[in-house]
């Protein structure tokens, strides 16, 4: 302890800076969980009657939280995948266009939208009467509404995916441009192909692995972000299964005021996995150079 | 290291301790031995918060545009509305009586019988004060459905607002005969698929509650205290009925809408051909703002739909009580009533009793127009149901996830 203690008291700056990250960060979170935690096992709570593990119990066995996690932990896998594919093979494919500061502009857009807003958009855009639908009416492609597919609030959550393609593609694409050129990308793919390279091994041993390689700290943790998510699912989804976020604020909100804790229980219990997630994410990584 | 560690854990539990700290003193008013000019005398100035659902553009704009500037005028209050409705309501009562806050941030609350219910079971409501209100002589406190709100007596705790009918509509250009009963829906979905659904709020548990009625056998068959025997028996020929059939409801009964608002654009962009809520459907401002075509019509459910009020109550640590008292002393005066009342705006029954306002509020009440589009609570005075119980309410919500939905 004692070696630990004197680098940390000697330099001051970098002490105040731990102890603001901790009272601003660390200590509201800790404060939060532990009453999330007390709550879910009823000890705190204005109608609560003391410790019991009902809460606990009647939520694990409902299996309503695993059905999410499961179900929000595929869409965000998905999004994420076909958002690091799709915006790979754009800024690999437009590498120079994407050079040009108005259509680099035109990517940054969607950045700015929030997910309410493009939530809203693609039920407009994809709902049974939404402005697509009409089209197809009107152009005879369908005879009714109810013929047009199911794309929001629907079974396979196409609605919730699109909508985090939307959000999230124009983020990748300028991740990968920034470390295509901090890297020197360009450069050490020339010295491959003069090295004898083909172009399929430049692209599989050379740009892909280092671009990857770079953001997949990035990549995961926009994983854990979109399992997060509550916006778009709530507007998006169906009722059942429920993105995890969406089912936590249900719980917590509903009629039954004796069964508040279970909100607590999901809560907390969300919380621990994306805990465990993150250790996983951060630790055995650490020495590596790419962190 | 570990003095820093020491003065975090100090530091963690001092938080901790804050956020469970105990009640201190509140405002509180002594209504028993003040009269009512003494009351109201020092409220001028004061600020009144507001809380209640935002959802209906002719209910904002009876607030902002009439009543906001009248009590400004007349009173000198300032009214500030906040949006949320019941969940917030108790959400906030929760958080503010969790953290000992005797000050709240809210004074005054719209709200039906299941927050009363809840912020009963809270103690969250401040009361009795309905009955020193000048205005409250104009109410029929003998009316039931006044006086008696899911079940529980009001007793002068939260004041009647606005009283309507559940009914339900459709396009009588598309539907000529609606089904009226379960036989008839069942029929009407297997030959009309996907142009049905229940809203998985407040409203569809309303539609479900005056179906478990009919399936009671009687529009009386869910009068009195919560039984659990009766609920259990009902309950299971509801999920039976519904899930039966679900695969012929919107979207084949795999989801449902979130909430009336919803399941309103739905009907009005056509997937949906029936639809229902409060305020005998609520259909007026829908077709007179062009949402609806104007062949929608209201109409009743054979064995009866609920009738109730909607009231509101004042919360136990609102700094301004007796302020508040004077907004809602406001909002049930035969004038702020009847402006309430015209189709035109946000075309809600009048809670008064016609028969004890002074003569020019009878003559003016009989001048109002009528509705065109939906009916009259008078048209469904032969189908009307008292609201059950509120457990019914809370059971329904929940047993419909895991019984319907998540089946």
């Amino acid at each position: 302890m004692k070696i630990l203690e004197r680098p940390l008291l000697k330099n001051k700056t970098s002490a105040t800076g731990i102890l603001l990250f901790v009272v601003l960060g660390v200590l509201p979170f800790a404060a939060a969980f532990i009453y999330a935690l007390l709550y879910s096992f009823g000890l705190v709570g204005v109608i609560s009657s003391g410790f019991t593990t009902e809460f606990w119990v009647s939520v694990i066995k409902t299996g309503s939280f695993f059905k999410s996690l499961g179900y929000s932990a595929a869409i965000a896998g998905i999004a994420v995948f076909l958002s690091v594919v799709i915006a790979l093979w754009l800024t690999l494919k437009f590498k120079s266009a994407l050079e040009n500061k108005f259509i680099l502009m035109m990517v940054y857009m969607p950045l700015a939208i929030p997910g309410l807003a493009t939530a809203f958009f693609i039920i407009q855009l994809l709902a049974k009467g939404g402005f697509l639908s009409r089209i197809s009416y009107a152009s005879g492609l369908i005879n009714e509404s109810n013929e047009f597919p199911d794309l929001v609030n629907d079974n396979l959550a196409l609605g919730i995916i699109l909508a985090f393609l939307t959000m999230i593609i124009p983020f990748f694409m300028l991740l990968f441009l920034n470390v295509y050129k901090n890297e020197r990308v360009e450069e050490l793919r020339i010295l491959a192909y003069s090295l004898g390279a083909t172009s399929r091994q430049v692209r599989n041993k050379v740009v892909l692995p280092i671009l990857l390689k770079k953001t997949r700290v990035l990549i995961a943790l926009y994983f854990i972000f979109l399992l997060g998510s509550y916006e778009v699912p709530l507007i998006l989804g169906q009722e059942s299964p429920q993105m995890i976020s969406v089912l936590v604020i249900q719980e917590l909100k509903q009629y039954d005021l004796d069964k508040i804790p279970e909100g607590y229980v999901v809560a907390v219990m969300y919380t621990i996995v994306v805990a465990i997630a993150a250790i996983f994410l951060f630790l055995p990584r650490k020495r590596e150079q790419y962190v | 290291m570990t003095k820093l560690i020491q003065y975090l854990t100090l530091l963690l539990l001092a938080l901790l301790s804050t956020c469970c700290g105990s009640d201190t003193k509140r405002t509180t008013l002594d209504l028993e031995n003040t009269d009512w000019e003494t009351l109201v005398d020092s409220t001028s100035g004061k600020t009144v918060n507001f809380m209640m659902w935002q959802g209906s553009p002719v209910i904002n704009d009876y607030i902002n545009n009439y009543v906001v500037p009248t009590i400004k005028e007349r009173y000198g209050i300032n009214l500030q509305i906040s949006g949320g409705q019941g969940p917030e309501i108790v959400q906030l009562v929760i958080g503010e009586k969790q953290a000992g806050i005797a000050k709240g941030q809210v004074d005054m609350v719209w709200i039906n019988g299941e927050t009363f219910f809840q912020l009963r079971k809270l103690d969250g409501l401040w009361g009795p004060f309905v009955d020193k209100l000048p205005n409250s002589k104009y109410i029929n406190f003998e009316d039931p459905f006044i006086s008696v709100d899911f079940q529980q007596p009001v007793n002068y705790m939260e004041s009647p607002w606005s009283i309507s009918q559940f009914a339900l509509f459709t396009d009588t250009l598309q539907v000529a005969n609606p089904p009226k009963n379960l036989e008839e829906l069942e029929r009407f979905v297997k030959e009309n698929p996907g142009t049905f659904t229940i809203s998985n709020d407040f409203t569809g548990m309303t539609l479900l509650k005056s179906f478990m009625a009919e399936l009671g056998g009687s529009p009386k068959s869910l009068e009195g205290e919560f039984d659990q025997e009766k609920y259990d028996r009902l309950s299971t020929k509801l999920w039976d009925f519904i899930n039966q059939n679900k695969k012929y409801f919107w979207k084949s009964g795999e989801t449902f809408p979130k909430e009336q608002t919803k399941m309103k654009q739905l009907f009005a962009n056509g997937e949906l051909k029936i639809a229902y809520g409060y305020g005998e459907g609520g259909i007026e401002e829908n077709v007179r703002s062009g949402l609806f075509p104007n062949t929608v019509k209201g109409y009743a459910w054979d064995n009866g739909t609920i009738k109730n009020s909607n009231y509101l109550g004042i919360l136990q640590n609102a700094p301004q009580k007796a302020a508040a008292m004077q907004v809602i002393n406001f909002l049930i005066s035969p004038e702020a009533q009847l402006k309430k009342a015209s189709p035109e705006g946000m075309n809600a029954n009048m809670v008064l009793d016609i028969d004890r306002l002074p003569e020019a509020y009878q003559k003016l009440h009989a001048e109002t127009k009528t509705r065109k589009y939906g009916p009259s609570m008078d048209d469904l005075k032969e189908h009307v149901i008292q609201e059950p119980a509120p457990e019914y309410m809370i059971k329904l919500y929940e047993d419909f996830r895991t019984a319907v939905i998540e089946k």
